[in-house]
Order: C-alpha cells, then structure tokens, then sequence
C-alpha cells in the first residue's frame, strides 16, 4: 500500500509546513496555539516570507507579541520592521462587517499580492478560528470555505493554518473541519504518531527520548507482522527529528534480520543512519524524500 | 530549506543566546529555540540539523542518567557555537565515549556520543560542582 494511501498520512508537524500548504490543527490550550503559532512565524520569517497572525480578537496584543518574540533573536527585527503583523478577520474584512467567502479570499489574495511587492517570498496566515464566533459566521459556510480555497494556493505563495479551538468548535464540527483541509497539523511541539497499515508503517512528528519506547515498539511489531519474504515500507518522511537513541533502535531491529526494509526519510535522517551503520545492512535501504504534503 | 540568517552587529554582550533549564517535556520547544538561535549565530544549515542531533543527545543523557533534568547555555564564541549542558548525575568522563562506532548486537551503548563526537568540531566533558558539564562546539563559518 503506498504511503499516501495510508490513514494519516496528510499529518505533519508544523515544521514541514511549506508555502502553498492550507492545514488543520487543533488546539485545548493557549499553551499548543503558542506553540504552533510562534513556530510557525518563525520558520515564515526564516524562509523570508510576510507573517501574519489573525489573531483571537480576545487576546491582548502585547502577549502574543512576546510569545513571538521570546521565540529568539531573529523575532524582534521581523516584528519591527512589520514582517511579523498581528490582525484579526474582522480588520481583514473592513470596512465589511459580514463574513463571505468571497470577500475574505479576495482580501487574502490581496495579502498575498501586497506581500510579494514588498519584497518578501510569500505570505503566510496563522487564522485562530475564534473570528466564527466573532463574526457569528455560519460554520457550515466555512466548512465550503475550506473545501473550496485551492485557488488561493496553487501557486506556491501563500499558506495557512487555521487553527480551531477544542473548547468551543463541536467534535463533529473539529472532524469535518480535519477532513476538509490538505493538510492537518499535531497539535503540539514534540508528538508522535505511528500508522500502521499492510506492508509500510508512517511516523509522523518527533521521535525523541519521550517517544523512544513507541517508536521502538512500533518498528518491532511491524517487522514481526510482515512476511520474511516482503517488503517493509518504514515512512519517516514526515517525521520532523529522529533521535540517535531512536535510530540506533531502528538499526539495530534491522539488523536481527527479518523482511526487507525501506526507509524513506529525509536527507539529514539518512545521513544519520548512514553515519550509524546502515550500509552495512543489506536488508535496508534509504530513500531520501522532500517533504510532501 | 531555512535562509541563513546573519548575525547583526548588536548580539549578545557576552555572546549568549540562550540559557535553560529543561526535562524531558521541554526538549521539543529546546530543540527549535536551539535551531533558531543556531540559523541566528550564522551556523550553515547543512551543519544544523547535526548540531540540533547532538544537542539533544547530550541533553537526553542527562535525562536519562543524571536526575531527569540538566541546564543548557548556548553562546556564540569567536567562531564556535558553543553549547554546554550540565547536570547533577553522577558524571562520567570522555573516555567513555567509543573510539569506533560500537556494533549493533548487545547494548550498543555510546553510538549516541560516538556520533556527537563525530559531528562536533570539539567535544569536552568535565566534572561540575554536582555533575558532569559537556560543552560541544561547532564552527559557524
């Protein structure tokens, strides 16, 4: 079964998000939207793009202005010289005071547009999904909204998270919401997911120390349930970090022999595994991958 | 792929760029604080993602093996990225750290330090005041 048909497999860290990429994600605290907010921001003003935060209009300001800045030194210039801005849907939408689907995907076409003039590589939008309320939209028209915005990322400028609050939006409103977006994010800094399906096993996010006894468990049990005589498929490409306690394990687990093994991971991971041994492993082979949403 | 950032004429007065203390729990957020400031100080990215690799190695040995817990200080020294990361275990001195790279059979205990080693320009490791302090440095340019 090819990765991309294994469940799961449009998850990925907020690491791997790319310009062109609309995503999902989640979140049950302040403390997970910081963290995928701040991330996210720097890693827009690190590719040199235009940042901007559509924020909870019930947040102040000056907060969220320093969970961006203590994200390191880099922050404040950005935020200085306005590569980093803080707005909300409701002064996207000005002087309208109604959300529609067309208005807001004309404005942040418009955005986008602006924020190529000004120099920068792209636009990107982290949208706290707390405007529905704001704006008391109908969630039914924004679940057409997110099926129906590929147009905004065709070409490869702008990208957007949405971002939804688990205290507020319904369970069923959160899955719709999920399904109807490309991508979808974990919800915090340092998760790991693993997906097993016939023949190939997908690990998506971090896996370090904490993670360590999972990732470990789940390499083992797929190597047991595969046939000696097939192929193994172990899909690290959305895998953002690949401790070495974690790569030795994979290594070693390979190294028992068993079925033939297929890594696809990511230059920096292969280079690892290669420093680690893995040429040595016949049974094993590296596929370096780019990140693929 | 990240631009890399240059460092601007006004750093830090005494060249440092972060100072935590850390668990398990915080090592993902570590691990991007770490990364920022790296692309910051001017380290290439084809040597970041090692230098992140290493950090966490070391701060995941004093984790594992010095109370669940340790303190990092990053700093740009000269040349160097330097970071040091000390903790209240028992300590352990350099010659632990494998010559070669161990097997895979049995523990495979030290392939961990083998490749910080490796893919540091210098790798240090002394007793503190309670426990063992490790300083791994990279060149940035």
């Amino acid at each position: 079964m090819p990765a991309s048909e294994v469940e799961g497999s449009r998850l990925m860290p907020v690491h791997h998000m790319r310009p062109g990429d609309h995503a999902f994600v989640s979140y049950g605290d302040g403390e997970s939207r910081s963290q995928i907010m701040a991330t996210y921001a720097w890693l827009g003003v690190a590719r040199g793009e235009k940042v901007t935060i559509y924020a909870d209009p019930r947040l102040d300001e000056r907060e969220m202005r320093h969970t961006v800045h203590a994200r390191g030194p880099s922050m404040a210039p950005a935020l200085g010289r306005g590569q980093v801005e803080f707005s909300t849907m409701r002064a996207l939408l000005s002087p309208d005071r109604e959300f529609t689907v067309r208005r807001q995907q004309s404005r942040l076409a418009e955005e986008t547009e602006r924020a190529l003039h000004q120099g920068y590589t792209g636009f990107r939008a982290f949208i706290d999904m707390a405007w529905v309320a704001d704006l008391n939209a109908d969630v039914a028209v924004v679940i057409h909204r997110e099926t129906h915005a590929d147009h905004l990322f065709a070409d490869g400028h702008y990208s957007e998270i949405c971002a939804y609050d688990q205290r507020w939006f319904a369970r069923d409103v959160l899955d719709q919401m999920a399904e109807a977006h490309p991508c979808r994010l974990l919800d915090r800094l340092g998760l790991l997911s693993i997906t097993a399906a016939e023949d190939t096993l997908l690990v998506v996010g971090e896996a370090d120390v904490s993670g360590r006894a999972r990732f470990t468990g789940g390499v083992r049990a797929a190597l047991a349930r595969t046939d000696r005589s097939a192929l193994l498929t172990i899909d690290l490409s959305r895998l953002h970090f690949l401790s070495l306690g974690c790569a030795t394990d994979l290594l070693a687990l390979a190294a028992v022999g068993g079925p033939r093994l297929s890594v696809a991971c990511s230059p920096l991971v292969a280079r690892t595994l290669r420093r680690l041994g893995s040429d040595a492993l016949p049974q094993l082979a590296l596929i370096e991958v780019s990140r693929q949403c | 792929m990240l631009a890399d950032f240059r460092r601007p004429s006004h750093g830090e007065a005494d060249g440092r760029l972060l100072d935590r203390h850390f668990t398990a729990r915080d090592l993902p957020l570590l691990r991007v604080l770490v990364e920022e400031r790296a692309a910051w100080a001017g380290l290439p990215e084809a040597r970041r993602g090692d230098f992140v690799l290493a950090v966490d190695e070391i701060a995941t040995n004093a984790i594992e093996h010095a109370g669940g817990r340790g303190h990092l200080v990053l700093r740009r020294v000269g040349g160097e990225l330097e970071c040091t990361i000390s903790d209240n275990g028992p300590g352990f001195s350099e010659e632990v750290i494998p010559d070669v790279l161990p097997g895979l059979d049995g523990a495979h205990t030290g392939r961990g330090l083998w490749l910080t080693r490796l893919v540091s320009d210098r790798l240090a490791v002394r007793a503190g005041s309670f426990g063992a302090v490790v300083t791994l440095a990279m060149r940035v340019r």
